[in-house]
């Protein structure tokens, strides 16, 4: 039972700033204002400055982290963006998040993808993924 | 393994859409020479860059023969999940992208007849499905088309039509502001529902609020063929507005329309005449709070079939409705409200004795609102409640003066309908969902699966569940 409380607790301490938005090395962008990440995250905004594509990658819609990214960082809830994304594709007027099934698909895909934007618990970062900071 | 999928979409869709099929190989062919188009900025901006980038097309490579190996492994349990794994799979050159669905609803009624012969003991006659494809091939450039087959009532067979091909160029983008321009055949935006209207999974309920999203004039309102102008601006630190404008030549061709909008199938056809329609909505940052305009300017005329006798003339129409929408979200729940004026204007050209009894010289003013909450007890059980009224002339809100001048039934022209519903997502990919209309008046029903006024009920039962699948 305390075992179980403690999970909890850990989860939630977890959730709330253990984790950090990553882009492809490739990307220059090292800070972002927080409406262009939330414009990115909602597929509006399609391109970085130098012109090239953005590429989101996001965990499934009941993922902890895709959880905590979109309450924390986006301020919005997973189901608000799960109907932004569907009405863009179901309309012909935008793309859908390309979905990965784990934390290491996540970090092999925007390590890999150019113009790469996702996001990952600060433990699973390594050298291949920039961190970006946002403002 | 594409040529293979390609021949399959070809059979799939049969011999009437074998051009829709031609037109998603040829999303592909672009999707593959996007992936080398793709390359040519960012060459251009730094040598730096150049070796990763060939560096991702070995890795893509990689990808796409371990898919391959996958899908071999795969075929033994299966065609069917193996050809979904592929359409799920998302490593394709040009950012190509498959999106689908497919509904099954059954629904019973009272009395009265919706999508098929619903009051004699429940009709499965409403199936929709849709398969989408779109690409980027150039960062700022996405081309995307949708086939559509709806089977419901005598309006609409289940032939698969083109519901969108959209040519979409964003010419600026700058943060949260952007601007660009759709070609092709697009979405009518009109209220919060109107572009998706088709996707069980994105709209509240098995039937929308039938006031504003009328069904029976669903083809008139779905998509047009139009050029479009849409941009999204920040407003200071409060959110984003975003506004389309388009101008439009209206599908107007179907019978449900034809009697929806000259009161019975006719014998000559209506033409399509320029039209506009444009959309704005706020939304705050947090997405908390929306709010939206939107409006139509439809014009379309009729051409009477001199060869068979046509009582009608050559009249025109103008319909032009605004709506009013809002909505709140929060965690739990989600209010949403709309509210539209439709006025309706004919000319004297219809030869037909002066409105109510005739077409001539129609000018009315019809009113439609809903109040609709919508409740996650879990992620996976949603409840939902709505008020839903349509009059279709304000100034005789029951009817009766209708009724008194042109002998018709007063309970035709207005209705009011209280809904619940339950939605069950049993996975991400498959919904079920069942709800209950209690409905005063007639006035939405279809004339072609409800010919007589005189055989329809004013007060009536709605039961229905329906089934989503979507990828």
């Amino acid at each position: 039972m305390i075992f179980v409380g403690l999970l909890g607790v850990k989860a939630d301490a977890r959730a709330n700033d253990h984790f950090e938005i990553v882009t492809n090395p490739n990307v220059s962008e090292v800070a972002l204002s927080a409406n262009s990440l939330r414009s990115i995250f909602s597929m509006s905004l399609k391109t970085w400055p130098n012109g090239t594509k953005i590429r989101v990658f996001v965990l499934s819609d009941d993922d902890q982290l895709h959880k905590a990214v979109s309450k924390g960082k986006l301020n919005v809830f997973p189901y608000q963006l799960r109907s932004t994304w569907d009405r863009l594709v179901f309309s012909g007027t935008g793309q859908a998040p390309v979905r990965v099934n784990s934390i290491e698909e996540m970090l092999d895909k925007v390590a890999n993808t150019p113009g790469a934007i996702g996001y990952l618990w600060r433990a699973n970062i390594n050298e291949n993924v920039n961190v970006l900071q946002i403002k | 393994m594409k040529m293979l999928t390609c021949s399959r979409l070809n059979s799939y869709f049969g011999n009437p859409s074998k051009w829709v099929a031609k037109g998603v190989i040829l999303l592909f062919v672009i999707g593959n020479v996007s992936a080398q188009a793709q390359e040519s900025p960012t060459q251009k901006q730094s040598e730096l860059i150049r070796p990763r980038s060939e560096r991702l097309r070995s890795t893509d490579l990689l990808a796409q023969a371990t898919e391959t190996e996958v899908s071999s492994v795969t075929e033994k349990t299966g065609l069917v999940s193996t050809a979904m794994q592929w359409l799920r799979s998302t490593d394709r050159p040009g950012d190509l992208q498959f999106h689908g669905f497919v509904s099954q609803a059954y629904i019973t009624t009272s009395d009265n007849d919706v999508f098929g012969n619903s009051d004699k003991g429940g009709s499965f006659g409403l199936t929709e499905a849709g398969f989408n494809a779109s690409v980027r091939p150039l960062p700022r450039l996405q081309l995307s088309a949708q086939v559509l087959s709806r089977r419901a009532g005598e309006g609409n067979s289940g032939e698969p039509r083109l519901d969108y091909a959209i040519f979409d160029y964003q010419l600026y983008a700058h943060e949260a502001n952007q601007f660009g321009i759709r070609v092709g055949r697009l979405k009518n935006p009109f209220g919060f529902y109107n572009e998706t209207r088709d996707v069980a999974f994105t709209r509240p309920s098995i039937l929308l609020p039938q006031s504003i999203y009328f069904d029976r004039t669903r083809n008139l309102g779905l998509s047009s063929d139009s050029v479009q102008l849409y941009g999204d601006t920040a407003v200071v630190d409060w959110g984003t507005f975003s506004a389309q404008f388009g101008i439009t030549l209206p599908v107007v061709g179907d019978k449900d329309t034809e009697s929806s909008l000259l009161g019975d199938v006719r014998k000559g056809h209506l033409n399509r005449e320029i039209s506009y329609i444009g959309r704005g909505i706020f939304e705050t940052n947090d997405k908390r709070l929306r709010l939206g305009i939107s409006g139509i300017w439809l014009n379309t005329s009729y051409d009477p079939n001199n060869r068979l006798n046509d009582p009608l003339g050559p009249g025109a129409l103008q319909f032009t409705p605004v709506i009013f929408s809002a909505q709140y979200n929060a965690e739990r729940w989600t209010l949403t409200s709309e509210y539209a004026i439709r006025p309706f204007d004919y000319n004297n050209g219809f030869r037909t004795p002066p409105a109510p009894r005739g077409l001539n010289g129609i000018d009315i003013v019809g009113e439609s609102y809903y109040f609709q909450g919508e409740y996650r007890f879990t992620p996976k059980w949603e409840g939902i409640v709505r008020y839903d009224a349509l009059f279709t002339d304000r100034s005789d809100r029951d009817g009766s003066e209708f009724a008194k001048i042109s002998g018709g039934i007063s309970h035709t022209r207005f209705a009011k309908d209280i809904t619940v519903g339950l939605r069950w997502n049993v996975t991400p990919a498959f919904m079920l969902r069942a709800e209950y209309h209690y409905v005063n008046g007639t006035a939405w029903l279809s004339r072609l699966d409800n010919p007589s006024p005189l055989d329809t009920e004013q007060h009536w039962h709605l039961y229905g569940i329906l089934g989503s699948y979507r990828f």
